[in-house]
């Protein structure tokens, strides 16, 4: 008599099956409904106001990747970021407004695509200049160095010199109608939101993937002990690099991608104090995850929103409570770091890795 | 039991919240009371708030009263983005707004969006219709400011100086240059010392935030400027006008409206004797100046805490704004059109030399043209006082160029 044993579990069958993404059809039915959730369902229920916070959720977690990627990834810690962000808003900005691009160009809607790419390319070569001095210095000293980034950048060069590009002042201001994607023109927070998205979802699975290459091995090699990594046979200089390119790059994009949020751009929109905020976000979302780039973006984003929230409906007998929300904002910003400092230093990303974990094996979770 | 303080802070909120009237008129309000420029955006919030109450007292917009939604976004733009949007969301029918980087980031967003935008930034980019139908002050701007005082100067002290007609006056500006603000203006009084005749030597960046201004002072000193501009806020303008009297600069000062309030004798002493600027309406509880009783009344009553002697021009400038945008949304309401549209077109554009009653000039918006007047009063302080040096009509003096002077 012949038995036939269905499987209990899942079997790979090939690598290529081993390392897929989504491994089973329970996550990939999770996943899908992620991106319906993501393409439809916000889209429908979200008016203005909300579109506009997911934007700015997008915008922190696009600038918090490269940050992740070099401090989370290859341990080179960066308080200069909010600077190659300038980077690409500004490329991509002048690119619009000054280069004579073809009429074709024009007429495909192409000019604000491929100045998203340039301005990428710019601020990553930009991010491996100030990245050239991590070949010598680590630690504090590389602090300095990356703060040197944001002051030489914003500071000195755009406030200086590229602001005066055109003699418009300081203030860059698109005219309707310029930025534009193929025959789409983003001209409201809908078409903002869907780009944002877009971009997310590319850079998280670009970076996601790029991890589970030999550079992403040789960044994490690097982050865990860069003289181990040498010996091991690591160009630990080549593939620091890599890393402020990569991080650059994706800054670059965050920066380009800004500027379709507002229509305008002036050095005061990336001060030095959103580097550090970016900084920030990593903390609370957890250090070297890429879900916590997500979690620490929607934490510093909503929360301070929903904090915002629960003050108004005090407003109208207590108007002050409005006026002084920032103290409260900031003071909840400098809380947060610290309580998840002391009590979750693996920041959100190890929660939700507990409660995923916990609901995998539910009800036999012992 | 976890929830249970949850549960009880929601009723708490519930409980102190009163009921909000459908008829309210809600307004939005964008300050700085922590941020770069929070040494003068403090007593600006609080005249905000106590104009509003005072339309409120008499009778609001026809009838409805007002709702005021004040924030602190710290100077900072991307705060002020989503806070623009949680007004939009709350149904504001008109924002005042704050600083110049803000209110020019939004520019293109209010366009769009036909809001209202009543900003204490008075930048001369935001007063072409056609680029910026939807931004408004009850202000003369910073361009024409600028080109007003550098004339009043030359016409009161560099016809008086000993080398007039020998040589050309000698002018700098220091200013924060990542400043939307401070930069505003930098074209236009550029261009008037041209007109002037005036030789330009170097800018000086001197940030929002400094305390020491030694070394900007000592590289002007190579170039022995006559008269220095100065575009920052008061905080800093002081610092630079302290260390310019220690080093021996020997220029003359002017300085953006910003810079110069009653702080400035305060704090610079016999530094800042002498400096000029341009103001769009009267001082702090100033004589002679019919709407100002109100004024002071308005601050001892909602703000006690606050010493009379602490508040400044700047709570004046706050009232001008709010009466203006009060006036625009009562005719746009009579006009039925209680809307962003109604308050531009049925409201605003439709005042013609309408005096607020607080020593500025009289407003007149028209639909090709948002700059309120081209006659700026310039002051200058003396013996710690101000005193009025004379009013600068650039518009009649230079009747051919004020057209194509606008929006720059």
């Amino acid at each position: 008599m012949s038995t036939t044993f269905l499987p209990c579990g899942e079997y790979h069958e090939s690598y290529r099956e081993d390392h897929a993404w989504w491994q089973t059809r329970f996550i990939k039915a999770k996943m899908m409904l992620l991106v319906l959730i993501l393409f439809v369902g916000i889209p429908l229920a979200a008016d203005s106001y909300w579109l506009s916070v997911c934007n700015q959720i997008g915008y922190t977690a696009l600038g918090a990747l490269g940050v992740q990627l070099l401090i989370g990834f290859c341990g080179q810690i960066t308080l200069g970021h909010a600077a190659f962000l300038a980077v690409g808003a500004y490329t991509s900005t002048l690119l619009i407004l000054e280069f004579p691009w073809p009429t074709v160009l024009m007429d495909l809607g192409l000019a604000y695509p491929i100045s998203i790419f340039i301005a990428a390319i710019a601020a990553g070569i930009w991010s491996v200049l100030f990245g050239l001095p991590s070949a010598k210095v680590k630690g504090f000293y590389l602090i300095l160095t990356t703060m040197a980034a944001q002051f030489i950048t914003v500071d000195f060069v755009i406030t200086q010199y590229i602001s005066q590009i055109g003699g418009r002042g300081q203030a860059f201001s698109l005219p309707p109608g310029t930025i534009r994607i193929g025959p789409w023109v983003i001209d409201s927070d809908l078409k903002v939101y869907f780009m944002m998205i877009v971009l997310v979802i590319l850079f998280t699975a670009l970076v996601a993937n790029l991890l589970r290459t030999r550079v992403g091995r040789a960044w994490v090699a690097i982050r865990d002990n860069d003289i181990s990594a040498e010996v091991m046979g690591i160009n630990i200089v080549r593939y620091k690099l890599l890393a402020f390119f990569v991080a650059g790059f994706i800054g670059g994009v965050a920066g380009a991608f800004w500027i379709s949020n507002l229509a305008a751009i002036s050095p005061e929109h990336f001060p030095w104090f959103w580097s550090l905020w970016l900084v920030g976000v990593i903390l609370i979302g957890g250090v070297g995850s890429l879900h916590g780039v997500i979690f620490g973006s929607i934490f510093m984003v909503v929360v301070m929103e929903l904090l915002q929230m629960a003050v108004l409906p005090l407003a109208t007998s207590y108007p002050k409570l409005l006026m002084d929300f920032l103290f409260i904002k900031e003071a909840a910003f400098g809380l947060a770091i610290c309580a998840f400092m002391i009590f979750e230093p693996n920041g959100l990303a190890y929660r939700w890795w507990q409660a995923k974990n916990y609901f995998n094996l539910w009800p036999f979770s012992y | 039991m976890k929830a249970a303080p949850l549960a009880l802070a929601m009723a708490l909120i519930l409980f102190l919240a009163p009921a909000s009237t459908a008829q309210e008129v809600v307004v939005g309000s964008l300050n700085d009371m922590t941020g770069a420029t929070s040494d003068v955006g403090k007593d600006y919030a609080l005249g905000i708030a106590e104009a509003v109450n005072y339309c409120n007292d008499n009778g609001g917009v026809n009838g409805k009263p007002i709702k005021l939604v004040q924030f602190d976004y710290g100077y900072r733009v991307p705060e002020a983005l989503t806070k623009y949007k949680l007004f939009q969301r709350m149904k504001a029918v008109a924002v005042l707004g704050w600083g110049t980087g803000d209110t020019e980031a939004l520019a293109p967003t209010v366009t769009q969006d036909k809001m209202p935008y009543v900003s204490a930034s008075y930048s001369g980019h935001l007063t072409d219709p056609k680029k910026t139908p939807y931004n408004l002050f009850a202000a003369t701007d910073y361009s024409t400011n600028a080109r007003a005082t550098l004339t009043a100067w030359h016409d009161t002290r560099w016809k008086k100086h000993p080398d007039y007609g020998k040589r050309k006056p000698r002018f700098a500006c220091s200013y924060m240059f990542a400043s939307p603000y401070a930069s505003a203006p930098i074209k236009a009084i550029k261009d008037q010392a041209t007109l002037l005749g005036f030789e330009i030597g170097p800018d000086q960046d001197v940030s929002l935030f400094a305390v020491d201004a030694k070394s900007q002072v000592l590289a002007l000193k190579d170039f022995k400027p006559d008269v220095v501009w100065h575009g920052n806020t008061t905080m800093s303008v002081s610092a630079t006008l302290r260390d310019a009297y220690a080093l021996g600069l020997g220029a003359d000062h002017i300085i953006n409206l910003w810079g110069l309030d009653e702080n400035l004798p305060r704090l610079a002493e016999k530094a800042a004797e002498g400096a000029m600027a341009a103001t769009v309406c009267a001082f702090y509880n100033e004589a002679g100046v019919p709407l100002m009783p109100k004024v002071v009344e308005y601050a001892k009553k909602f703000n006690p805490g606050v010493p009379q002697e602490k508040r400044l021009i700047r709570t004046v400038q706050a009232w001008s704004n709010v009466l203006a945008l009060w006036e625009a949304m009562k005719r746009a309401d009579k006009a039925g059109a209680l809307n962003g549209e109604g308050i531009l077109k049925k409201g605003f554009e439709t005042m013609r030399e309408f005096d607020l009653g607080l020593g500025g000039a009289k407003l007149t918006y028209t639909e090709t043209d948002h700059r309120v007047s081209g006659a700026v009063p310039v002051y200058e302080i003396k013996d710690g006082k101000f005193r009025l040096v004379q009013v600068t009509d650039i518009k009649s003096r230079w009747p051919d160029k004020w057209n194509g002077w606008l929006g720059w």
